[in-house]
């Protein structure tokens, strides 16, 4: 139970570190290009949505800076992230709701299948070491392990969308004749734009479960109570799950959220190849055209989603291993 | 742990085989993000035009940002002035109109029998409250900027409206006429707001109603109540939102969409070579230019500014930079084949050839300046090395810049491009804080009249330090100021073509700014489902789906191939 | 003495001998040899451009298009530019980067790992907090804002940004193992000679964690070829700059794929990749070098003579116990 607190605490700490973050990196930057968007706009926002974009940015010069962290801190708990600039006049948080559900769908299914077959492959490769799939496994996820992500995505964007024109080599769907709901067509279209993104973005992630499960594998097959499994006479896949897999994969599950940045490198660069309408993309169309309140509510999205994902993660290994518990 | 493993390859394997049958059904997987419509694909046109952005689904047609998306095709001007066929004029809502004494007052005719598509009548009582809603100093609503030289604006009978001008603006003929679309009074007069209140549901005289929106996609259907019988013939449109180029262009290319308004790069094996019902055609509309900043001491000097126009091959920067799209412009500053007519040959035959190293060597001697150690440097120790300021998110400028890098260090001019986001580029653009920039004027008008007008009127510009409007080289002469002001109280085309061989000779002989290609509409087309398209040879209207009200003339040109 | 080297913790190595036994370790670990060959490639690649491509690659004269041939290796690309000469200029940009980065990020990680270790106290536990909250603030979204705000600027400040961003998983493991050094032997004999704390820290400890650090360098370079190369890739970078990213984010703009110009997209792409790849190698290998459970089991063939067998005794016996 304090071991989930602590975890909490840290969650809490690293949330405030990002916001204070995103609050003081347009005044570091050398001629605050808040300032020059602010200037900008100014003539076309009404005083209300001016006054939350001041807040945001910090450029409220009535206040001293201290003053204007705590409004910013009160306005982004209120939900109030502020206008989108490239949209408005929609609010930031409405215009990221539609992006989110595809990253999620896309990265939630590609980490959990890569998580699983990884992880398996991995088990399945240092249990039988010495064996052919032991001698390839090494050196081809190595290689893959450090591809650049948006090489996978070219590469299947070009021979399988290009060249044989098997699957979409872009978009969610098709907007024109489809529907968004859940009728079959719908369903099925979106799975057919998922397949490349999904399949690029389980090629580069594969890689690191694999190599990691089998080094903490192989060195727990090292250990002594597996010898003694063996001396028992237990069957071998028997020894490989119960005994070695369950104690070697819980290293992996603290590798995982800390691999969680990756992920979401590898899903924007992804999406950016695909031009898959997730949040990355979102992103980088924040970027593009200068809407500086959308790139900063996203990034605090993406932010809050890895810690969620990496909370979750510890608050499993504390239930899955009574040792974390203790030593907390 | 098994049972999760075995659970996972089902799952993965499910997928795979839903997506493999979905590929297989009936949307055919061509690699686009639009499939081609069930019904006869002939009676729905789908438009390619790259927003970077979702759709706000907000149609307010004096929003500057939404405008395109609503103007000709809901919304009508009173006439339509097409600027490729020298301002050939079509009426529309207005029949007919006159200019009054001293060309200080205008009044229309209004159009009889021509209803909203909520069966309201049009008529002149809507044209007036449209021009009084924009009154007003500073309202955010003028986005034509009628009011800048406008006094008054008064329906005097029931289909007659009467415009009184503050001074002589004939030019302003554009945008009161063209630029102006008609709203119905009835609707908008009971609007709290009308400058901030979303318009969701757009009434106007128009060919197409917007019948549904998402941030995807515009859906647009056939007015059954236009006032031009049998008209329009497309019944449907579609206008996806794309937020990348690459995406809008793969459409273009399979087919998908047939109304391309997009920079498509190497267009030949791109899109052309695809099929041979696609086509392209890209009228020049404005020069993109050099700017530099005359109050440079160095910049100020005329012949090093003529050096530097002589030393860049424009053909080169074109082809390179622009992929030829973009024709190279030459230094009297009208856009050719647009304008060729109004091109004065005194002017040009002065100016002699475009791109001449040697020239440009010999000019820069003369002013004082050789070469020590590769830049051109003179008796005081000034070096030729600027500055440029570039938007760094138009790659096609960027490549522009690259090219002209190479060629005026050929002379001996260092140019160092600064590539700046657009929100620091427009901020130092207008306050003059660039040695030199590259830009383009954003309007283009019915003559050569507009771009110059920007470029050379001392009224558009300001010290440095201060906000210019257009006039961003801070030029500023009375005689050229007098020709302009000249041209704007005139009707007669002798005049106005004489007032343009003067400006052209300023032009070439002052050199205020360097042209150095040609902006051009972007357009592709797909004859295979509709005939009607503007040609080089029919120049009917400007093509492209984000120019507005041209859009509406070539809706209603089109005609389903059976 | 071969032992020092295979043995997971370090004990003190006088350099020079380091050096030598680095040397071997390499020459005979399969992944070694292929990383170490890949990486002296590129540095060779990068030091001498000019003797391998004949073109300067911002020279744009070519025709646009075109496919490979003994004048262009890889074609030209849509600005008429040699591909090949894109590819091998653009090798010293990229390599720069992987190496300044990758040294920076280190001495970072090195100065507050070993630093919040050997302190102690408050100074370990702030220095903890602030590296477990970098580590948990996803990097390379965070690099997305920063170069949005700073746009296109230069390289410089890419490389500052990486650097300043990555350098929080090796300093953790840098930590971890200068704890685990603390109480070692020689480190009380330092401090009961009187040594300053900065002396232990410099000419004690770090020497004897050099294969951490040299493992940590091989990391951020590799992260750094990867964060860099991925923003300059989506326009973040430095267009004017000729660099693997930045040619990967031209023939993106330029529809390479769509266009029969894929080599234009996939050169610089497989290069980063081979690169990275090195850099994964290297790294590997070190691994396999740290921890001799890791190595390939190799089928022991009685029939074939081993050269050196004696000085490889210690090792054999740890196979066997595999």
């Amino acid at each position: 139970m304090r071991y989930v607190l602590r975890r909490l605490g840290f969650f809490v700490l690293t949330m405030w570190a990002a916001l204070t973050l995103n609050f003081l990196l347009p005044h570091l930057m050398p001629g605050n290009p808040a300032q020059t968007m602010l200037s900008k706009f100014r003539g076309e926002l009404n005083p209300g949505e001016l006054h939350s974009l001041e807040v945001l940015f910090g450029l409220n010069t009535n206040q001293d800076i201290f003053q204007q962290y705590i409004s910013y801190v009160h306005q982004l708990l209120t939900g109030n992230l502020g206008i989108s600039l490239s949209e408005y006049p929609k609010t930031v948080s409405s215009v990221i709701g539609s992006a989110i559900w595809w990253t999620l769908g896309l990265v939630g299914v590609t980490t959990v299948l890569a998580f699983l077959l990884g992880t398996f492959i991995g088990i399945v490769s240092a249990w039988r070491r010495g064996s052919w799939l032991d001698s390839i496994v090494p050196p081809v996820f190595v290689v893959t392990s450090a591809l650049p992500y948006f090489l996978v995505g070219i590469v299947l964007l070009l021979v399988f969308g290009i060249t044989l024109k098997w699957f979409p080599s872009e978009g969610a769907y098709y907007v024109t004749t489809d529907t968004p709901g859940f009728n079959l067509t719908f369903v099925q279209d979106v799975i057919n734009h998922a397949i490349l993104p999904a399949m690029a973005l389980l090629i580069t992630l594969i890689g690191t479960w694999i190599l990691t499960m089998r080094n903490t594998m192989i060195t727990t097959l090292a250990e002594d109570y597996v010898r003694m499994a063996r001396a028992k006479g237990l069957p071998g896949w028997r020894i490989m799950l119960d005994y070695a897999a369950r104690n070697a994969i819980l290293p992996n599950l603290t590798g995982f959220a800390m691999s969680l940045g990756f992920v979401v490198s590898g899903a924007i660069l992804i999406e950016d190849v695909f031009n898959y309408p997730g949040v990355g993309f979102m992103l980088l169309s924040a970027v593009d055209n200068e809407d500086y309140p959308l790139m900063q509510g996203l990034f605090l999205l993406i932010t809050v989603a890895v810690l969620v994902a990496i909370l979750i993660a510890d608050v499993l290994t504390a239930l899955l291993d009574p040792r974390t518990r203790e030593t907390q | 742990m098994r049972r999760l493993i075995s659970l996972g390859v089902i799952i993965g394997a499910g997928l795979l085989a839903a997506g493999c049958t979905a590929g297989s059904g009936t949307s055919t997987p061509t690699g686009s993000s639009t499939g081609k419509a069930a019904t006869t694909a002939n009676s729905t046109l789908t438009i390619d035009n790259e927003n970077g952005a979702l759709w706000t689904c907000d149609f307010n047609p004096y929003n500057a940002a939404d405008q395109f998306l609503i103007v000709g095709f809901t919304y009508e001007p009173l006439v339509y002035i097409n600027p490729l066929q020298d301002g050939k004029a079509t009426p529309m809502l207005a029949t007919s109109w006159s200019w009054g004494p001293g060309n200080k007052s205008l009044t229309f005719q209004i159009r009889q029998g021509v209803t909203f598509s909520n069966g309201e009548p049009m008529t002149a009582a809507d044209v007036a409250y449209t021009f009084n809603l924009l009154k007003g100093s500073n309202n955010p609503l003028d986005v034509p900027g009628d009011w800048s030289v406008l006094s008054s604006v008064t329906a005097t009978g029931k289909y007659t409206v009467t415009m009184d001008f503050a001074h002589a603006a004939v030019p302003f003929f554009y945008y009161i006429a063209d630029q102006t679309p008609i709203l119905p009074m009835d609707i908008w007069s009971k609007m709290k707001n009308p400058a901030t209140n979303p318009v969701t549901d757009p009434i106007g005289t128009g060919p197409y109603i917007m019948s549904k929106c998402s941030p995807e996609n515009i859906t647009y259907t056939a007015n059954p109540h236009y006032w031009q019988p049998g008209l329009p013939k497309v019944h449907t449109l579609q206008y996806p939102a794309y937020t990348t180029n690459t995406t809008a262009n793969n459409d273009l290319a399979n087919g998908q969409a047939q109304w391309g308004s997009q920079y498509v790069p190497s267009i030949q094996s791109f899109y052309l070579d695809k099929s041979p019902d696609y086509h392209d055609w890209f009228p020049p509309t404005v020069n993109v230019s050099l700017i530099p900043n005359l109050t440079n001491s160095l910049l100020s000097n005329v012949k090093v500014r003529e050096a530097i126009s002589y030393a860049i091959n424009r053909t080169n920067v074109s082809n390179i930079g622009e992929s030829g799209y973009e024709p190279p412009s030459n230094q009297t500053d009208i856009v050719t084949p647009t304008f060729t007519s109004d091109l004065s040959k005194a002017a040009a035959s002065a100016w002699g050839n475009g791109y001449d190293p040697a020239k440009a060597t010999a000019l820069l001697n003369q002013a004082g300046y050789h070469l020590s150690g590769g830049v051109m440097t003179n008796a005081a120790g000034q070096k030729l090395d600027f500055t440029v300021i570039n938007v760094g998110g138009f790659s096609d400028w960027v490549a522009d810049m690259q090219v002209i890098q190479q060629d005026l260090k050929a002379v001996g001019i260092v140019i160092n491009p600064d590539n700046l986001s657009t929100n620091d580029f427009d901020t130092d653009l207008y306050t003059g804080k660039f040695q030199l920039a590259y830009y383009d004027q954003q309007i283009f008008g019915p003559s050569p009249y507009y771009e110059l007008n920007n470029w050379l009127n001392s009224a558009y510009t300001a010290p440095v330090g201060q906000t210019a409007a257009t006039n961003y080289e801070r030029y500023s002469n009375p005689a050229t100021d007098a020709l302009l002001a000249q041209y704007a109280a005139t009707t007669s085309a002798a005049t106005q073509q004489s007032i343009l061989d003067q400006l052209q000779q300023v032009m070439v002989t002052q050199v205020p700014v360097i042209p150095v290609v040609e902006e051009v509409d972007w357009f592709q087309y797909d004859t295979a489902s509709f005939s009607g398209w503007p040609t080089p040879s029919d120049p009917y209207a400007q093509p492209a789906a984000y120019n507005y009200p041209d859009n509406e003339q070539l809706l209603l040109h089109l005609t389903p191939v059976s | 003495m071969t032992s020092a080297l295979v043995a997971p913790t370090p004990t003190r190595i006088p350099a020079g001998h380091a050096f030598a036994r680095i040397f071997r370790a390499v020459t005979s670990n399969r992944k070694a040899t292929v990383g170490t060959v890949l990486l002296l490639m590129f540095i060779l690649i990068a030091l001498f451009p000019g003797v391998i491509a004949h073109d300067s690659p911002s020279l744009d004269n070519y025709k646009p298009g075109l496919g490979f041939s003994t004048a262009h290796l890889l074609g030209t690309n849509s600005f008429g530019q040699d591909l090949w000469a894109q590819v091998i200029y653009g090798t010293r940009s990229m390599l720069e980067i992987a190496f300044i980065v990758g040294a920076a990020t280190t001495a970072i990680a090195v100065l507050i790992g070993v630093a919040a270790a050997y302190l102690g106290g408050l100074w370990d536990g702030s220095l903890n907090v602030l590296t477990d909250v970098l580590l948990v603030i996803p990097i390379f979204p965070l690099l997305i804002v920063i170069a949005g705000y700073a746009r296109g600027d230069s390289t410089w400040v890419l490389i500052t940004s990486i650097t300043v961003t990555s350098w929080s998983y090796t300093a953790r493991q840098l930590r971890s193992q200068a704890l685990t050094l603390r109480n070692r032997d020689f480190l009380e004999a330092a401090r009961v000679r009187g040594e300053r704390r900065l002396y232990v820290i410099v000419v004690e400890i770090i020497p004897t964690m050099t294969s951490l650090i040299v493992a940590s360098f091989l990391t951020n370079a590799l992260y750094a070829i990867i964060f860099s190369s991925g923003l300059q890739f989506i326009g973040l970078g430095d267009p004017n700059t000729v660099s693997w990213g930045t040619t990967l984010y031209w023939a993106q703009s330029e529809a390479a794929l769509q266009t029969g110009m894929p080599w234009w997209a996939l050169a610089p792409g497989i290069c980063i990749a081979l690169l990275g790849t090195a850099f994964a190698l290297l790294n590997y290998a070190f691994d396999e070098i740290g921890n001799p459970a890791l190595r390939p089991v190799r089928k022991r063939d009685p029939a074939r003579k081993r050269g050196p067998a004696r000085e490889r005794g210690p090792v054999r016996k740890a196979e066997r116990n595999a």
